[in-house]
């Protein structure tokens, strides 16, 4: 695994965290009331943090110093320590809950930004990234941005904590106020070191950890093979070379937290604590010192360091949140879009008359796949796209589809550009019926009207019966309502052609693209999904492709594809008397009928 | 408690280490009584105007003391616990993937991927934690409570601490309950989670279908309404979460109460001083922790418990592939016999193979034909002992394949799977992947064998290059050759092909057979296939349908019985012919 590399170990530059951090604060504006009832809240909550041990001086101080408390006084000074107790309470409360919240909503909508993006974005860029990829955008890395907001929320807690006891105390005494001040710049540097040095640490866990699990869930699924050839020792032994390293990270990692982390902040918190009490105590030498006053200021000196461990620990996220903030912007910064239809597109297909006119088109922009491909299809007629695998037939239908924009030349629909017609016209009057027939987790009648709820469960039904995917749908438990698991593996490939053959007659498309399956599908099942095709492409222009020339002898057209060039067109007879490439094909299969 | 006499075996192995966390415990709860103490006493000496620089340095000379020591305990105690917890993590995971190594099939036919991971990840965490946090929590609470309880009776007042303490059960009762209701919560969360990734999967996956359909908008109405239902079961989860802190003031608050009307009361009696008052009070923020953590030791330990059990009970299982006691060690090499009359798949009434019965003679090849889910794949998966729970007998070079050792019959075979897996290393290190000692010619060599070697030498790092989703993205053809390499590197005895060809065109195909035939003379060749003319020259064919043999033979005498055979050769011979003519005229 020498070129492993993982986001985690790239650093990246100051100066785009900073672009990535405020990019990343944004989506907390439309949130600003929780984020801003938080950050209320957190400020109030310094306060009574502070007030409290004030409450308990001004008692020691006037009441217990000189004996002089009654029953009411103590009584008194419980119920306002109460009162101040149940604020704490409720400030703290709102500041936990207010900011969750706030970090909920915003990061679910990041979700959903990023979401609504992927849908605009075109068929290259899913070609081009893995779907796993994608998948781990939308749900995990979005996860990580609660805790990068929280990083900010624990600096200003820590803040209000120090700014608040550093106040009382400079109210109490100046001087000594100042002695804890001068601790600052200890504190600050510890942060910084801590920073630095963890979050190096942090980073090659993390990295390692990913490594593992990466390992770990691969040799699970290659388990087989790892069997079959014997190889369980060598496996493992690599496993736990990554299992040593791991605990080896972890153990740096402990050791940095242990070194550097609460002990230290504790060891400043006792130092601080000696130089406040050997000021009071030289001080009381020769004045008077009151008691609650001590007391207050040992706990001001406790309110001014301990926050910032919580703080320190929450800095690694930081971290995590600019890594993953980076590869969520990257997704929604993509320019690879879905083709866009011209401004003020707002045609309508009436006819369905189709023209492709010296069509090219490059999937990477360079080499061409198509070649000045140019055909008709006048409404209801039916046009075949013959040809090996990689001539170019599927990128006729992906070009028509509008999943790729192509390269020069025109496609017209009813004799006007494709990108006159606004993209859910084109979407409703285009039916393709897809080679690889995908179902959705759901059930039959679910799959078949898709989201689309204006589809009757009647529609639902007549399509099925006309496509005859009736027969092996009412043979099911639950009929139109048997379950459907992810991908439909519980259906063969040829039932799951007919549904989705059902999928597309239920929207009643005026112009069909069929791309014909290539799977092996049994004999009984093939006539079933031939009569289907049949059907549907009654009374529809159709672009259909063909494995199977006996499909498409009908059609009013057939293109013959190599090599992203048409090389011979025309109808069946007049393609037989040019004896060329289809007059073979043609050959062979009859060839193959007089076998049978 | 049960956790952690089950962890008794690692506690015992790694006594030392957590004699030394424990005592460094000790020595941090005693240290930590001295502040408050110290302080007390400059407050009432102070009070008493009976401070002077001698008593002064040396009570700041003890918080110093207390403060470095405080320090090195700290680190001493955090190394060696959360260091025992996570070698405890680290030895387990261990175990854990060495049990996987070994399982059989039946195993991985009950545990799912996604399942097995959550027990090596999940569970693992949630045992360490009881090494960790679990041990720490016991003890510092145990050390701590006394320890501190102690310092307030003999240096306050006994009185003041039994109320002061009173409330402080409530802090363990109520850590305890809010601790469970998180997890409940949390549970529905994580599920809730799940249910986000799925459909994103799912509208990834399905992509063109939903831009077939136009239904982009509809797509992400129903991601919303997923993230809308997400957002309120985190409502929930973030509720419990933020009720700790406040309910840990509260109850603290009522100690403190109890403390300002009784303590006060004693220091206006002066029944004590008021330095004693501060101590005590100081006494009192250092319980919080102890009693808040023992209300959730209770969680960490049922978790870490459940977690222990399932781990167990994973590793608990046998595999049903058990070596004979004196199994033969010489590679299994000859005629091959398989006499199978009945076998079901653990769990399954239905019988997948029916009396299959063949010889094979050294050096001849076989092609098994049939329909998806006929029982091709199952007669491999026998004969490579994934199941032994079958009615009959298979023999390799005269012997019980189970009498042979694992090594001694998997050696010899070569099996290139219908799925193709293959690791996300180089393309060099997936080839070599039996024999990691193999150099590079023979790598290369294998390659060839498998008409794979050109498209290698076409990515960008040739041999280098690395497989899987942060390298290459191999067309399944390429897959199916590299696996093909993979298998016939260490020229097998018996090499296997399960549907090996079904993605790559028919030039290749016959390129490759005739490599496998060239270079395999005088070694045994299966070839399940669902294209006939990757069997057509095997020296005997059998057709597999439903689990039985319903036809066998040669091509020719298949073809002449005009069975099932001879009519699927009809229909897959004018299509390959067809494919064949433009082929040839494309390069022509």
């Amino acid at each position: 695994m020498a070129k492993y590399e993982s986001a985690w170990s790239k650093s990246i530059p100051f100066k785009q965290q900073m672009r990535i951090f405020v990019r990343l604060m944004g989506y907390t504006k439309l949130y600003w009331r929780q984020f801003l009832g938080a950050l209320l809240a957190a400020g109030l909550l310094a306060g009574t943090n502070v007030a409290l041990p004030y409450i308990l001086q001004e008692f020691m101080d006037r009441y217990l110093q000189n004996k002089s408390a009654t029953v009411q006084i103590l009584l008194g000074f419980a119920a306002l320590y109460a009162f101040g107790v149940v604020l704490k309470a409720v400030f703290q409360f709102i500041q936990n809950f207010a900011f969750l919240m706030g970090a909920e909503r915003g990061l679910e909508d990041v979700r959903r930004e990023l979401f609504r993006k992927l849908h605009t974005l075109g068929m290259r860029y899913f070609d081009q990234t893995p779907a796993g990829s994608i998948v781990s955008r939308v749900t995990n890395d979005t996860m990580t941005l609660g805790d990068f907001w929280n990083v900010l929320l624990s600096v200003i807690v820590g803040l209000f904590s120090v700014v608040s006891s550093f106040v009382m105390m400079w109210n109490l005494n100046h001087r000594i106020a100042l002695y804890v001040l001068a601790f600052m710049p200890l504190l600050l540097f510890a942060i910084w070191y801590y920073s630095q040095y963890s979050s190096k640490v942090y980073r090659h866990m993390r990295e390692k950890l990913s490594e593992l699990n990466t390992k770990l869930n691969e040799s699970i699924e290659g388990i087989g093979i790892i069997q079959q050839f014997r190889q369980e020792k060598r496996i493992t032994k690599e496993f736990e070379a990554t299992n040593e390293d791991y605990l080896a990270t972890r153990k740096a990692m402990i050791r940095t937290n242990s070194l550097l982390l609460s002990p230290i902040i504790n060891l400043l918190y006792s130092l601080g604590l000696v130089v406040v009490l050997w000021a009071f105590g030289v001080m009381s030498l020769d004045n008077f010192v009151a008691a609650g006053v001590v007391y207050a200021f040992t706990q001001y000196v406790a309110n001014f360091f301990n926050p910032m461990t919580n703080m320190m620990d929450s800095l690694s996220f930081f971290q995590d949140g600019i890594v993953a903030g980076s590869r969520i912007f990257r997704i929604l910064d993509d320019q690879e879009y879905a083709p866009a239809q011209n401004p003020g597109a707002d045609a309508t297909i009436t006819k369905g008359k189709i023209e492709f006119r010296h069509v090219s088109f490059a999937y990477d922009g360079k080499h061409d796949i198509l070649h000045d491909i140019s055909f008709i299809a006048n409404p209801g007629e039916t046009v075949a796209l013959v040809g090996h695998t990689g001539s170019g037939k599927s990128s006729i239908i992906n070009v028509m589809m509008r999943f790729y924009e192509f390269g020069t030349g025109e496609i017209l629909i009813d004799d006007r550009d494709i990108r006159d017609y606004p993209m859910p016209e084109l979407r409703q009057k285009l039916g393709l019926v897809l080679q690889d027939s995908f179902m959705f987790y759901g059930d039959i009648s679910s799959n078949i009207r898709l989201f689309n709820q204006d589809i009757t469960d009647e529609q639902v039904q007549a399509a099925a019966k006309f496509v005859q995917a009736d027969q092996f749908i009412e043979k099911l438990p639950h009929q139109y309502h048997a379950r459907v698991i992810e991908g439909g593996s519980q259906f063969s490939s040829g039932e799951r052609q007919l549904l989705s053959f059902a999928r597309t007659i239920v929207t009643n498309p005026k112009i069909l693209v069929l791309d014909e399956a290539t799977a092996n599908i049994d004999t009984e099942t093939e006539t079933m999904i031939q009569e289907g095709l049949r059907r549907l492409r009654k009374g529809r222009t159709s672009i259909a492709i063909a494995h199977r020339l006996s499909t498409i002898k009908d059609a009013n057209l057939i293109l013959v594809l190599d090599a992203g060039r048409i090389i011979e067109r025309g109808t069946h007879e007049e393609l037989l008397a040019k004896k060329g490439r289809y007059f073979d094909m043609y050959e062979l299969q009859n060839g193959d009928t007089a076998i049978e | 408690m049960g956790i952690f006499k089950k962890l008794g075996w690692y506690f015992k192995a790694e006594r030392k280490r957590y004699l030394f966390g424990i005592l460094f415990l000790v020595l941090v709860a005693l240290v930590n009584l001295i502040p408050p103490k110290v302080i007390g006493s400059l407050i009432d000496l102070m009070d008493g105007h009976a401070l002077t620089v001698e008593k002064l340095w040396l009570m700041l000379g003890l918080l110093i003391a207390a403060g470095v020591g405080q320090y090195l305990f700290r680190y001493g105690w955090r190394t060696a616990i959360w260091g025992g917890a996570a070698q405890l993590e680290k030895t387990l995971r261990s175990r854990l993937f060495w049990h996987f190594m070994k399982m059989d099939a039946t195993f991985y036919q009950r545990h799912r991927t996604g399942d097995l991971m959550a027990h090596a990840t999940n569970d693992l965490n949630a045992i360490q934690n009881v090494a960790g946090a679990g041990i720490l929590t016991l003890f510092d609470s145990l050390i701590t409570g006394t320890t501190t309880i102690i310092a307030m009776i003999m240096f306050v007042d006994w009185r003041l601490t039994i109320l002061a303490i009173l409330p402080m059960p409530l802090l363990a009762v109520m850590a305890r309950r809010l601790g469970m209701r998180l997890h409940r919560e949390f549970a529905h969360s994580q599920a809730a989670f799940s249910r986000l990734n799925d459909k994103t999967q799912e509208s990834i996956s399905g992509i063109k279908v939903i831009k077939t359909f136009g239904q982009e908008k509809e797509d992400t109405e129903d991601f919303d309404r997923i993230v809308d239902r997400t957002i309120g079961i985190n409502k929930r989860v973030n509720f419990i979460d933020s009720l700790f802190d406040p309910t840990t003031s509260l109850i603290m608050g009522i100690t403190y109460v109890v403390t300002i009307i009784y303590g006060g009361h004693l220091v206006v009696t002066s029944q004590i001083t008021i330095g004693q008052l501060v101590s005590f009070v100081s006494y009192v923020s250092s319980l919080v922790w102890p009693m808040f953590a023992i209300g959730r030791l209770f969680n960490v330990l049922e978790r870490g418990n459940a977690s222990y059990d399932r781990v167990q009970s994973l590793l608990n299982e046998q595999s049903a592939i058990i070596e004979a006691p004196d199994a033969i060690q010489t590679p299994a090499q000859g005629d091959i016999r398989f006499k199978v009359n009945k076998f079901s798949y653990p769990d399954d009434d239905h019988a997948t193979l029916v009396n299959v019965h063949f010889t094979l003679p050294e050096g001849e090849t076989l092609g098994i034909v049939g329909r998806v889910g006929a029982g091709k794949s199952t007669i491999f998966k026998l004969l490579l002992r994934e199941f032994d729970n079958y009615d009959g007998e298979i023999d390799f070079g005269g012997h019980n394949i189970k009498a042979y050792t694992l090594d001694a019959l998997l050696d010899s075979i070569g099996y290139v799977p219908q799925d193709n897996f293959l690791f996300s290393t180089s393309v060099a290190d997936n080839i070599r992947f039996s024999s990691f000692d193999k150099v590079q010619g023979e790598v290369e060599d294998a390659a060839r064998e498998s008409a794979v070697h050109n498209d290698i030498l076409d990515f960008t790092e040739g041999y280098g290059t690395l497989v899987g989703e942060r390298g290459v993205s191999l067309s399944g053809g390429q897959k199916q050759r590299l696996a093909i390499a993979r298998a016939v590197i260490t020229t097998p005895e018996l090499l296997i092909l399960d549907d090996s060809l079904s993605a790559v065109d028919a030039k290749t195909e016959s390129e490759i057979l005739a490599n496998l035939k060239h270079e395999r003379q005088n070694k045994t060749t299966i070839i399940a296939a669902q294209r006939l003319s990757s069997v057509m020259h095997a020296n005997q064919i059998i057709v597999l349908q439903d689990g039985h043999v319903i036809e066998r033979g040669t091509h020719e005498q298949l073809l002449a019985s005009d069975g099932w055979y001879a009519e699927m050769w009809a229909k897959q011979e004018l299509q390959s012919q067809i494919e064949n003519k433009i082929e040839g005229e494309t390069i022509g």
